[in-house]
């Protein structure tokens, strides 16, 4: 059993997402930094789709009741169990009694933990992971709230694993998001497209406060449309990283929870920079830069291959 | 039938450039098409007014395959057996508390809110799309005399069962959420139960019938 004692400011559980509904508007809403919850699973010998802990904010801490061992993954943070510093991407021993405690979190927004057992949660349309929104799959649907236990089956010893330093990824703000074709960028004027990709200077957008798992919404110099131009389309399916225009021109990147979608499309983010997007927070300063099909193909078959080095 | 690429694991496919019954129609039988073929490249499939978005898996399919492949089954397409619709008839209490843009409507509209009432009962909607929250029908076409824009700043919080039109459209919340709609009654009716499957109330084409109680 594991106990939490303090759920910083969110913390939930989630796993690799709830797919094969979309068609009844059933989001995925998965782990939002893939990378991290399959590097977490690799590292306590797990396939993904393991239920793990998502979690916002300093200070998280949790008791364990029993001998387990432990990971975290995801934003950079600094750790400790009973007061000792542990490191993350690499497996702990925590044992019966003891306290793990987040203290800060240093760069990037999401971190996640794993354990050597499973989590044992709600299973929902064949997912663990919450949909916040609904109020299903996870821990009764909801955030953790102090005092929530977390009952474990099944645990183990994980054994010693580590994620090499050169496969954990940076989070630095500012971010550079790169994009291809959106389906309605021909309604943007030249400025706003010219304006938007220059590789230099500006425009930069800071990510605003109403950020949350639906989408990101950034502030910055509106983007254009063109004159007499229908600034809103018949809603359609959308896919995660699509970034909508709507008529006031600041831009919003649709995360997981959302299968429709009414506004103009101006690009997608590629998949190589997709994981980045769950580490985007209030504040960060952000810039786009367009890439061909090409371009987004190869920088997903580096990303690829640092999944695959992530193996045992 | 216009086939393109949708981000990089997306096949967006076009049926036509506006809303029509004839082209939701088109929709809908190739979304229960692409169903029954139960390909395991296929993660996800929405359909909505007029296009189908397929979401594949890469490390099974690309584009070009899947892409190819599904063009050659296409004349499977005229013997599939698509699902008849399903009939709803859908209570609701429309106005006062349960009605916050009914007051909104009845002067854009230029009617009484029992001719709204009318109007809005009086008609058989199909439902074009199920989305963006779990078990949300976007239902069409309203009577054009009660067409109203969206709201200009969103409301925060729109009540579970709230029945809202905007538009051309008119769509029951499925859950609390934000939202944009003018709100003019609502249902208890629950349109999403995770806990049984089918897990919506409602799926594409299926017809709805409001009730005033």
């Amino acid at each position: 059993m594991i106990e939490v004692v303090n759920p910083a400011w969110l913390s939930m559980v989630v796993d690799s997402g709830r797919y094969g509904y979309a068609d009844i508007g059933v989001p995925p809403s998965p782990a939002l930094d893939r990378y991290s919850y399959t590097a977490l699973c690799r590292l306590l010998g797990y396939a993904a789709g393991m239920p793990a802990l998502e979690v916002m904010g300093h200070d998280f801490s949790l008791k364990a009741s029993i001998d387990v061992s432990c990971a975290i993954t995801g934003a950079w943070v600094t750790a400790f169990v009973e007061g000792v510093p542990v490191a993350p991407w690499r497996v702990f021993r925590v044992k019966a009694g003891s306290t793990i405690r987040v203290k800060e979190v240093t760069e990037g927004l999401r971190y996640y933990i794993g354990f050597s057992g499973i989590i044992d949660a709600a299973k929902v349309a064949g997912s663990y992971t919450t949909n916040l929104e609904c109020r299903f799959g996870g821990y009764s649907g909801r955030p953790f709230l102090k005092g929530d236990r977390i009952a474990l089956k099944d645990v183990r010893d994980a054994g010693e694993r580590a994620i090499a330093g050169s496969l954990i990824p940076s989070m630095k703000a500012p971010h550079i998001l790169r994009i291809i074709d959106g389906e309605e960028e021909r309604y943007f004027s030249a400025e706003a497209l010219k304006s938007l990709f220059e590789k230099d200077g500006d425009p930069w957008y800071k990510v605003t406060t109403k950020t949350n798992r639906t989408g990101i919404r950034l502030e910055g110099k509106p983007l254009e449309f063109k004159k007499g131009t229908e600034q809103s389309i018949i809603s359609e399916g959308i896919l995660p990283g699509v970034v909508q225009v709507p008529g006031g021109g600041q831009p919003i990147i649709v995360l997981y929870e959302r299968t429709i979608g009414g506004y103009a499309r101006i690009g997608h983010v590629i998949r190589a920079d997709r994981d980045l997007l769950a580490h985007l927070k209030p504040l960060d300063m952000v810039r786009f830069q367009r890439v061909t099909r090409g371009e987004a193909e190869g920088l997903w078959n580096e990303k690829a291959e640092q999944y695959y080095n992530m193996l045992p | 039938m216009n086939w393109a690429r949708y981000g990089e694991e997306g096949i967006r496919i076009v049926f036509g450039n506006a809303v029509s019954a004839d082209v939701h129609e088109k929709v809908r039988r190739y979304y229960f098409f692409l169903k029954s073929l139960r390909l395991q490249e296929i993660i996800d499939i929405i359909p909505s007014f007029t296009t189908c978005i397929i979401y594949f898996n890469d490390q099974l399919t690309d584009f070009d395959t899947l892409t190819a492949h599904l063009q050659e089954r296409e004349r499977e397409l005229p013997e599939t057996d698509v699902p008849a619709p399903a009939a709803h008839t859908i209570p609701v209490m429309y106005g006062g508390q349960y009605g916050p843009d009914m007051e909104f409507v009845c002067s854009y509209a230029g009617l009484a809110p029992d001719e709204i009432i009318e109007i809005h009962a009086g008609t058989v909607y199909t439902v074009f799309a199920v989305g963006f929250m779990p078990g949300f029908p976007y239902m069409g076409a309203l009577d054009k005399r009660l067409f109203v824009p969206r709201l200009e700043t969103p409301r925060l919080k729109v009540n579970e069962g709230s029945v809202g039109i905007a538009q051309f459209q008119t769509g029951i919340y499925s859950f609390e959420s934000p939202g944009g709609w003018r709100i003019i009654g609502k249902t208890d009716r629950r349109l999403f139960d995770h806990r049984q499957e089918p897990y919506s109330l409602m799926k594409i084409g299926d017809q709805v019938r409001f009730v005033p109680v």
